[in-house]
């Protein structure tokens, strides 16, 4: 069982190609398309679903501007160590 | 590579392109430091990830079809010819993978041109795709704190894998179709990374609009200034440091000028780094100009912007981008000027823009790249006028106006108009803009909300103890 055409590093100027499954190139382009659009698809599915958890989120501790004034007054219980 | 002096001069090639490869990084390392500064706290997550995952999807975009465009769209296609083979670019080419350089595999290539393949294929495509990953970051920063994530990448992958690879088909190689008929020169990419990526930058910010708060109820802009001016400060001093690594990229270290497939001047021979149209330049003059530029640009910035640090710092860029289309030729005291101008003009046009059309270019990359990069090219024309634009016969020679038609191309077609196409689609489709209350309060309020939560119960921690009297 060889996976590549190397046995031996005897023939150096004869070797072209060295990695494993050699022939397979266009299947590992589709694949390697399909990795990419599949990968977009799962960030904007995710994306959205954050951005309806953020809303809720926003909306649960009283809107934008409850949120901004909480976090302004834990920045200064921060600063003052509390 | 069965010879000592073609083997050192093939691998010193190899080396030298990866060795501006590294250098290159910095530049990333330099614009996730600098947006990250620029932006609020409540936003710091989103926009690091925002420019940090650009990184693999122009990578594997590039891979995919952005490598192949380069030397198969030089004719346009068809604007002066059909498409070109480029079977060592193309995904599925055994040449895109580790190689040893022997055998001939497409009908195509020669067996010398397969060794030579074997061995530059990797380090050559990774000094391109570096100059992608920062047209596309050039972008990132413009849009910040507003555009989802997933747009931006989508926009990302199209100037990074698409748009400017075409342009550097067209202008930025010994054959492309603006060298041959326009006599284009932009050595040191005033046009093809800078003006490009400008110009798809106000695109976008086009239909994306401002950010809240940025402009009162009668038009006029309000500052938002950058949460850490250090951050900003280092992050573009690692700019400063990348660019060198992207001024040598746009060099070949070594080649014979009057080698037979070039000048095919018998019984000669002059061994020379030339720039990417194969003319011969020096790395000592491109030193010079690069570095007087820089100070052209810096200085008449502190002056223009009352020594206002991240203008100061811009200029600097602004500088180097407004000279860089002729730093292979210029004089080093024409370089400090050019960049000078180049510097002023980014700074006026920048606040120019942003009061009259209400733009919200959140780091002035459309000013610094777009602006200056423009003017670079345009200053090019003039002062180089009459300079062969290649080293091969027939082709039209520098002018005025041939770069300016380049600008006009680099900028608004190949930068503005398919930025804003694509911001209009994903706008349609409601993809383009992060929801509004998010935009209040931040986008990484989950993050913040979590860790809310928890600083909550150490101060309440911290008062029962205090309460206990221990």
């Amino acid at each position: 069982m060889a996976t590549g055409p190397v046995d031996n590093w005897l023939n150096l100027d004869t070797f072209g190609a060295i990695y494993p499954f050699i022939g397979t190139e266009v299947l590992l382009a589709i694949l390697g398309y399909a990795f990419w659009i599949i990968w977009h698809i799962i960030q904007i599915k995710r994306e959205n679903a954050e951005f309806k958890s953020d809303i809720e989120n926003i909306n649960r501790q009283g809107g934008p501007g409850k949120v901004l004034e909480d976090e302004a007054r834990r920045e200064i219980e921060d600063q003052v160590g509390q | 590579m069965d010879n000592e002096l073609t083997a050192l001069g093939i691998i010193f090639t190899e080396f030298y392109y990866w060795v501006t490869v590294v250098f290159m990084f910095l530049i990333h390392v330099g614009f996730c430091m600098y947006e990250v500064g620029a932006s609020r706290y409540k936003n710091h997550t989103h926009t690091l990830m925002k420019n940090t995952m650009l990184i693999p999807l122009v990578t594997i975009t590039f891979f995919f079809f952005g490598w192949w465009i380069y030397f198969a769209f030089v004719n346009g296609p068809w604007i002066i010819g059909p498409l070109v083979d480029a079977p060592w670019a193309t995904p599925w080419s055994e040449l895109m993978g580790t190689h040893m350089g022997a055998g001939v595999h497409q009908d195509t290539l020669t067996v010398d041109d397969t060794a030579f393949w074997a061995r530059i294929n990797g380090v050559f495509w990774a000094a391109f795709l570096l100059f992608s990953w920062t047209a596309a970051s050039i972008v990132s920063g413009a849009v910040i704190e507003r555009i989802r994530p997933s747009a931006f990448w989508i926009l990302a992958v199209v100037i990074g894998s698409f748009t400017w690879i075409i342009d550097a088909s067209w202008g930025w190689s010994w054959n492309g179709w603006m060298v041959q008929k326009l006599g284009y020169h932009d050595a040191y990419a005033s046009g093809v990374i800078h003006a490009i990526a400008g110009g798809f930058a106000l695109g976008v910010l086009l239909v994306l609009g401002p950010r809240i708060g940025k402009f009162r109820k009668d038009g006029t802009p309000r500052n938002i200034n950058p949460h850490n001016p250090w951050l900003v400060t280092i992050g573009l001093f690692l700019i400063y440091t990348g660019f060198w690594g992207f001024y040598v990229a746009c060099n070949i270290p070594i080649i014979d000028v009057y080698g037979s497939a070039m000048l095919d001047v018998e019984g000669k021979s002059f061994f020379s780094a030339t720039n990417i149209y194969l003319q011969p330049t020096t790395l000592s003059a491109i030193t010079f100009n690069f570095l007087m530029s820089l100070s052209g640009g810096l200085m008449v910035a502190y002056l223009v912007s009352d020594g206002d640090a991240f203008w100061t710092y811009s200029g600097g860029l602004a500088g180097v981008i407004g000279a860089s289309s002729g730093n292979d030729l210029y004089h080093p005291i024409q370089a400090m000027l050019i960049g000078g101008g180049g510097a002023f003009l980014a700074y006026k046009m920048h606040y120019w823009v942003e009061n009259k059309f209400k733009i919200d270019d959140a780091v002035g990359a459309v000013a610094v790249h777009g602006y200056a990069g423009f003017y670079g090219i345009v200053m090019a024309g003039f002062m180089l006028w009459g300079y062969p634009s290649s080293p091969f016969e027939g082709y039209a020679t520098i002018s005025p106006w041939g770069n300016f038609i380049g600008a006009i191309i680099m900028f608004f077609v190949l930068g503005f108009v398919p930025a804003w196409i694509v911001s209009k689609i994903l706008n349609g489709a409601g993809m383009l803009r992060i929801p509004r209350e998010i935009e209040m309060v931040g986008l990484d309020i989950n993050y913040e909300s979590s860790r809310a939560a928890d600083a909550d119960e150490v101060a309440a921690a911290i008062r029962e103890e205090a309460g206990a009297g221990s």
